[in-house]
């Protein structure tokens, strides 16, 4: 009963719309999240980072009360019981799908309904949102009849057809159209603009370098880094960003360099401490063409890498 | 909770549109009126198309295949009796036929015989055996007994019974002829009960020729007759080749047997009207009690009302075993269609379960519905397409088999529950697997299980009170489908309450076993988990 109690409202008072602490979550033998804390705070956008199988989808679903955590607390919207604020969350997981024999207009109203949307309400926003994202000749279509993209859409309306505060988004760039990609990159930073918090969990670091406020890297369960994006940057090792022409693979075993990650074109230099930039500087000319040299703070990329070592990163790809 | 509740109803809303936009929903209630159609059409379609088994026959006896043939041309005396006294009667016989020696024996023996008559004691049975011995015994000793005045020229006895006899075998035949002039459905009923247009003697001779035209298959089988069946069974035989169909030396033997017993009476001397006697058999007439203990006839309704259960069970099994594969189907498909984390990050799984399974009952209850609708449209037009069926019909007193509580209420309780019993296990088996092919592996125990009481429902219908039906009904997956099998019983109160109340232990118990599995298994993808894992979340508590 105590739904009939009004929750807590998303005022400027609350400080953080999400607070994990100590969340510990197993399946059997399996230790998928081990001691993770995580503070979101109301109106940013918050990065979930770490490679596949680290526990990030494990986390959303606890937080959406899919899952229950073994140990350790989740506050959300200041609700100690999820379940109690679930109709002002908005959750699209990473498999996601639609009714295939239903209407698009009649799907996106029937997700509004199932989060406490009237009829009347679910209907107008879904017609208002559809239309609002070119698929207003398209709301009485069957699903089965969309195209890949446009089923993409409905999906994250459905997702925001109940105008949610909390926004959870499992891998949301995955799988999309680089249309549908810009799409989704707007609409998180028109959530926020609203005032709402979005979380999203990527294990691309270029898109969470783009527009997250605030990150948590997580690896193997276990929380590796966390805090406001800025901060993190600022924190690391300055970096060298070069781009060239030429062959530049003699920097691996050049003595002033600690370590290099490298493209075709371009390569982030990490320098040893004892090492000057000027006399590192002076020592390429001739061996390769530069096109650019610019000190600065490391990428998040290399932030994820040097935090999780290089051996992990490349288990997943990234290096 | 009432938003919990709502959302239930979202769900269980939803489910029905979807099944409602199915084929499967629409084959589904129209399976059973064509079903129903078919079982009426297909049989009478065949009765006309009979297949007829030709045989041959070498009589060595020299006389019973002669006889044999002779008795099958007498008329149903028992159907031209009623005929003769009933005036109003179509056809109408002729007045030569009403008057004819024949005509009037009929009508004499009928008037002083009718209280035999309504005993059953069949003309068909005593007046061949009556025209075959009266030739060679006294026919005065029998008139005296016989209070009949028959019509036979009066002084020289020996005279007037060849008289009598000639003039009976000639309205025999003529007889034969009218009924052969009339309309094929009036003639069937006036033709000896036995003849059987199945059966068509087409050979007589040696055993040789006989065995080559089975070789050749031009004849289903033959019958050698024995040099003297009176004496015994030495020398007949029946050949064929087909194990299987014996209907046909049935039938032969059985109309041997009435006329080689009038022989071996008349031989040791036993006056005709005690053979008669010697012949009628044993009958025990059918009686029931009543409410109050009275001693009342049976009539053809209480025999549907008994039966009546196996059509239920039927009904029963298919609508349950369809609507709880539904349940697994739909929770698969949905799972594969990747919705479910979508759906469960605003409804609980017991919501989305709960929900699922109350859509499906009331789709499944919109299909009995229908087929309910059905057969009451086809009660109600049948006798426009097939006027006589109108009387059976009415006999059946369908009536009070759906007013009877035993019948339709407890069939609308039984499927609910049976519904809810099988659809949350299904639903379960159907949460932890991708696909229809991994489900069908694991239902197969449920089938099984099933499979029981299908094969149990013959014999729980003639003992509906037994100790099969008994022991059955206590076991929960059953009960649904015994108890309603036992209606004709019908069960005793207290059997009902503790099977209901076990029955719905077991659905509670189910239920929320079922809850558990999904909830973990919902989201599962991969192999299917093993039997002892499934059952380790049985013991984790609901938390929510």
């Amino acid at each position: 009963m105590g739904i009939s109690q009004a929750p807590p409202s998303i005022a400027e008072g609350l400080q953080f719309a999400l607070e994990v602490e100590h969340v510990t979550k197993r399946f059997g033998d399996f230790t998928a999240v081990s001691d993770l804390s995580m503070r979101v705070p109301t109106g940013s956008i918050y990065g979930f980072l770490g490679p596949n199988g680290s526990g990030k989808t494990t986390t959303m679903r606890m937080i959406m009360s899919i899952f229950y955590p073994d140990e350790g607390q989740i506050r959300v919207l200041g609700a100690e019981d999820a379940a109690q604020v679930k109709d002002r969350l908005g959750y699209l997981p990473e498999e996601k799908g639609l009714y295939k024999k239903m209407k698009v207009r009649e799907i996106v109203a029937y997700f509004g309904r199932l989060k406490g949307l009237s009829k009347e309400e679910a209907y107008g926003r879904a017609t208002e949102l559809l239309s609002k994202y070119g698929l207003g000749d398209w709301l009485d279509t069957r699903c089965e009849a969309l195209s890949k993209g446009m089923g993409q859409k409905v999906q994250l309306l459905g997702t925001l057809v109940h105008d949610p505060d909390l926004v959870i988004l499992d891998e949301p760039f995955s799988g999309l159209d680089p249309i549908n990609m810009e799409l989704m990159r707007d609409t998180i930073l028109d959530l926020k603009k609203q005032g709402k918090t979005v979380l999203f969990s990527t294990h691309v670091m270029a898109q969470a370098e783009e527009i997250c406020d605030s990150i948590l890297l997580i690896y193997k369960g276990k929380a590796k880094l966390d805090g406001p994006l800025a901060k993190i940057r600022a924190g690391g090792h300055r970096a060298i960003r070069l781009e060239f022409e030429g062959d530049a693979s003699f920097l691996r075993d050049d003595p002033q360099v600690d370590h290099v990650n490298m493209t075709p074109n371009s390569a982030e230099v990490f320098l040893k401490t004892e090492a000057d930039p000027q006399d590192f500087l002076r020592s390429l000319l001739g061996k390769l063409r530069i096109r650019r040299f610019d000190m600065r703070d490391p990428s998040l990329h290399e932030i994820y890498v040097r935090t999780i070592g290089p051996e992990a990163a490349k288990e997943f790809g990234h290096v | 909770m009432s938003k919990g509740k709502s959302k239930t109803k979202l769900v269980a809303q939803r489910e029905i549109l979807e099944n409602v936009r199915t084929k499967t929903f629409w084959i589904g209630i129209l399976s059973f009126p064509v079903i129903l159609v078919a079982s009426i059409l297909i049989p009478t379609w065949f009765q006309k198309k009979v297949d007829v088994r030709t045989f041959g026959v070498e009589d060595r006896s020299g006389w019973l295949s002669a006889a044999i043939e002779k008795r099958l041309e007498m008329p149903d005396f028992d159907a031209l009796t009623k005929l003769l006294l009933d005036k109003d009667a179509e056809p109408s016989l002729p007045k030569d036929l009403r008057q004819s020696t024949l005509g009037q024996f009929l009508q004499a023996f009928a008037k002083v015989g009718a209280k035999q008559l309504k005993e059953k004691q069949s003309l068909n049975s005593l007046l061949p055996t009556l025209l075959d011995t009266l030739e060679s015994s006294d026919l005065g000793s029998l008139l005296e007994k016989l209070p009949i005045s028959l019509p036979i020229p009066k002084g020289k006895a020996k005279e007037g019974i060849k008289t009598f006899l000639g003039n009976m075998r000639s309205d025999i035949a003529k007889f034969n002829d009218w009924i052969e002039s009339l309309p094929e459905e009036e003639a069937e009923k006036l033709r000896n009960p036995r003849k059987n247009p199945k059966f068509q003697l087409t050979a007589k001779g040696p055993e040789d020729e006989l065995r080559e035209l089975l070789k050749k298959e031009k004849l289903f089988a033959y019958f050698v007759i024995g040099k003297d069946p009176v004496q015994g069974d030495d020398g007949n035989k029946y050949v064929s080749n087909n194990l299987t169909d014996q209907s046909l030396r049935r039938w032969f033997s059985n109309i041997a047997n009435g006329i080689v017993a009038a022989k071996r009476i008349q031989k040791l001397g036993i006056s005709p009207e005690k053979a008669a006697w010697l012949q009628t058999p044993v009958r025990f007439a059918p009686k029931k009690l009543d409410e109050s203990g009275n001693e009342t006839e049976v009539a053809r309704k209480d025999i549907a009302l008994k039966w009546a259960p196996v059509a239920f069970v039927y009904l029963l099994w298919i609508s349950v075993f369809m609507m709880a594969q539904m349940m697994l189907t739909n929770t698969i498909e949905e799972k594969s269609n990747r919705i479910i984390e979508v759906l469960l990050s605003s409804v609980s799984p017991l919501e989305l379960m709960t929900g699922k399974i109350l859509g499906i009952a009331v789709t499944g209850l919109l299909v009995v519905g229908s087929w309910a609708g059905f057969f009451a449209l086809g009660i109600y037009l049948l006798p426009t397409f097939f006027p006589q069926s109108e009387g059976i019909i009415a006999s059946l007193g369908l009536g009070s088999i759906l007013a009877n509580p035993a019948y339709l209420a407890s069939f609308i309780i039984y499927f609910v529950l049976g519904f809810l019993l099988y659809a949350s296990v299904l639903g379960g088996i159907g949460s932890v697997c991708n696909s229809l092919k991994e489900a069908q592996n694991l239902q197969q125990p449920v089938i099984l299980l099933l499979i029981i009481p299908l094969l149990a429902m013959m014999p729980i219908a003639s003992d509906p009170n037994g100790t099969l039906a008994r022991v059955l009904s206590f076991i929960p997956p059953f009960t649904p489908f015994v108890m309603m099998n036992r209606a004709g019983g019908p069960p005793a109160l207290w059997e009902y309450a503790l099977t209901s109340i076990l029955l719905l232990l077991t659905v509670w118990l189910t239920f929320r076993g079922a809850a558990k599995i999904f909830r973990i298994g919902i989201l599962m993808t991969g192999k299917p988990p093993k039997l002892r894992e499934m059952l380790r979340w049985l013991r984790a508590p609901v938390n929510r």
